[in-house]
């Protein structure tokens, strides 16, 4: 009885062995096939395409939307200012380029269609096609970013709208510890409405316009800098359509369009971009022989001058405001002077969307009234839309 | 003898010039960066740094100052996931340097680019872009500059790209390495217990950074002060959070330092909760110079903040 008892005991101790084995065997396979089962997946994962579609190599897109309202003496409109599209991407390992489209009550205008190198040495830039030329400050900012509402008249006078030209512009940052660029530029003309040349059809290289650009910046003390640029765009020829009146009244044609400016920062560090103050200051000098409206032909040489001041301070995230004086010497009668002084308020809702109101005085020195304007702006951007180091 | 001087001054420059030559010139976008980056390249390395670190990391000024600093540099070391976007872009784009090419989407291309944030498992990623959720970042949450634990992983990727860039130095930069992460490791031991009393205590911050100081500290962040991203707070929201933090009894506000201390003071005075004042990159304030120091600092801000000592 006591054998029987002792090998039930044996074979219910081996069976029970021999069950923990298994269950120790199953386990250990089991765990080796999820090991190779994730592994596969690993590599499947590992190895397949990226997630791309046929349209991952277009460019970044995005849009400006500008709506404004003017009140002028005793007179208002609604104006959709523009809509503003842009699109920007690499071409390849060294060019990029970006296009800016704008639709307006004067219809559908490219007003930049540029290719810019990415890869040449000597820190040099070359930028072409259709450009905002680097004349100025304010001069190659579009209308929505200005601190005003309507382009100043020192600038629309003397360039004629934004800095828009057909041509070529090489940069180079000088290798220097201090910031310095040196910036030329061969155009058809300078300046988007500016009608002294035909923006379409062939010339002679002497009646190109020229620029050359000296930008630097000094850091004052701690938040306070101050930039410094000097520029100016030579044209050697300009063609005068009548041939007659003698030699004499078609030598000289040339014209230079001289700027300097200037502008001084003050940006707290803790407030970054939406704190501080910033006054900008520019001065412009026109010398050329203006054309009679009544013969075509051209007059004397006159120098003539315009300039803008302004001061804008940025209280927070929201708010800034300030004042801009602007002076416009006729480039035909250097007795009328017009003046203007706006003050301008902007409630930046959030970094995409702007509500800005002005309030402007234009005097000129002639007998007439005053002209006062007020104008309400709403300003939104949407998509992708950066604006660059030259545009800050 | 004039011409042993004139030869000794040639020598003395020559040996200047190939002493510069060999130091790896380095740009970093924010100062603990270039802290963990002075830490690594160590004599081998010149450091600067673009952010003064009291900015908000989004709105860092794009000074002209800088461009000669990218302009030769060997190597820009930065946190990534386009925390960076609103200067480094713009600055590397008139910096000239083939090296480091700026790009819209990973900020910087070439092979002197260090993006910190290679291998980070990021929060927060959006599950939808639209600038209707605010001002989202369309990779995920890039602050994890404030979870000390991700102190290892920067080391690790400066580490790795000076290497690439200096192989000829790769040994000193791991040496470097091990020194550095063995002192962090130390201080994360310290602070683990430290934190340890923080987990599930509630709290709401000013802007939506704090995924990755919630993850180390187990506090539970309940809401933000913005309404969305980048957006700034307004009457009505506060209101609504207000009660949500009575109701759920929300006992503090962290406020990053760089933000106005008027909504978290109207919070605190409405809820009776509490206010920690943290910095979102080293140099916010005079004492936190480094990534362990500012770390430090705002966990001892946090902890003070719901009466607890570390």
């Amino acid at each position: 009885m006591s054998h029987r008892i002792f090998f039930t005991l044996i074979a219910f101790l081996a069976a029970a062995l021999a069950s923990s084995a298994r269950a120790q065997d199953v386990p250990v396979s089991d765990t080796q096939n999820l090991l190779k089962d994730l592994q596969q997946r690993v590599l499947k994962l590992e190895g397949a395409p990226a997630k791309a579609s046929l349209s991952s190599f277009n460019p970044a897109m995005g849009a400006a939307l500008d709506a404004t309202f003017h009140s002028a003496n005793d007179k208002a409109n609604f104006d959709f200012r523009a809509l503003e599209l842009n699109m920007e991407a690499p071409v390849d390992p060294y060019l990029k380029a970006w296009g800016v489209i704008t639709g307006s009550n004067g219809g559908v205008d490219v007003e930049e269609a540029t290719v810019e190198t990415t890869a040449l040495p000597h820190n040099l830039t070359a930028r072409g096609g259709r450009l905002f030329a680097a004349f100025g400050r304010l001069a190659h900012f579009h209308d929505h970013e200005l601190p005003v509402i309507d382009r100043p008249g020192s600038l629309d006078g003397y360039i004629g709208g934004e800095t828009r030209a057909d041509g070529i512009e090489v940069s180079c940052l000088l290798p220097t510890d201090l910031f310095m660029t040196a910036t030329f530029g061969a155009y058809d003309k300078l300046g988007a409405n500016n009608a002294r040349q035909d923006a379409a059809g062939s010339r002679p290289l002497d009646e190109f316009t020229y620029l050359a650009r000296l930008n630097t910046y000094l850091e004052l003390a701690d938040g306070h800098s101050v930039e410094l640029g000097v520029d100016s765009a030579w044209t050697p020829k300009r063609t005068v359509v009548p041939t007659a009146g003698g030699d004499a009244l078609h030598r000289d044609t040339w014209r230079t369009l001289t700027g300097l400016d200037l502008t001084y920062r003050y940006q707290p560090s803790v407030g970054g971009l939406y704190k501080g103050i910033l006054w900008g200051t520019e001065l412009l000098q026109n010398d050329e022989r203006r054309i009679d409206p009544v013969t075509n032909l051209p007059t004397r040489r006159r120098p003539s001058y315009a300039g803008n001041s302004f001061v804008e301070v940025k209280s927070g995230r929201h708010l800034r405001g300030g004042v801009m004086a602007d002076l416009l010497e006729d480039q035909d009668d250097n007795r009328k002077l017009t003046k203007t002084l706006t003050g301008f308020l902007s409630y930046d809702v959030t970094e995409f969307q702007r509500l800005r109101a002005t309030y402007a005085e234009s005097m000129v020195n002639a007998p007439g009234p005053k002209r006062r304007t007020v104008a309400l702006q709403w300003t939104a951007v949407f998509g992708n839309h950066v604006h660059g180091f030259r545009d800050r | 003898m004039k011409t042993k001087i004139i030869l000794a001054l040639c020598l003395v420059c020559s040996a200047a010039i190939a002493a510069r030559a060999k130091t790896l010139q380095v740009v970093a976008t924010i100062p603990e960066l270039g802290d963990i980056a002075f830490r690594i390249g160590g004599a081998n390395a010149k450091i600067d740094v673009l952010a003064r670190g009291t900015e908000d990391i989004h709105q860092v000024v794009m000074r002209p100052s800088l461009v000669p600093k990218l302009n030769r540099a060997d190597a820009v070391v930065y946190l990534g996931l386009t925390v960076e976007h609103s200067f480094l872009p713009g600055l590397l784009n008139v910096a000239a340097n083939p090296n480091l090419r700026a790009d819209a989407v990973k900020q910087c291309v070439g092979p002197g680019c260090i993006d910190c944030s290679e291998g980070l498992v990021v929060l927060e990623k959006p599950e939808s872009l639209s600038r209707a959720e605010g001002e989202i970042h369309p990779f995920g949450n890039p602050h994890y500059n404030l979870d000390p634990e991700d102190g290892a992983l920067i080391a690790r990727n400066i580490a790795a790209g000076f290497s690439r860039v200096d192989p000829a130095r790769a040994e000193d930069y791991r040496k470097n390495l091990k020194a550095y992460l063995a002192e962090l490791d130390a201080k994360l031991v310290e602070w683990r217990k430290w934190v340890a009393p923080l987990k599930g205590l509630k709290a709401v911050s000013y802007h939506k950074d704090v995924a990755y100081l919630e993850r180390f500290t187990g506090l539970e962040f309940v809401g933000t002060l913005e309404p969305k991203p980048g957006v700034a707070p307004t009457p009505t929201h506060l209101e609504k959070l207000v009660e949500k933090m009575k109701r759920e009894k929300v006992g503090l506000i962290v406020r990053e330092q760089q933000y106005d201390p008027k909504f978290p003071e109207f919070l605190a005075e409405h809820t009776g909760a509490k206010i920690a004042t943290i910095g979102t990159m080293a140099k916010a304030f005079p004492d936190a110079d480094t990534f362990i120091r500012i770390n430090e600092h705002n966990l001892r801000a946090i902890l003070a903040a719901v009466g607890k000592t570390p």
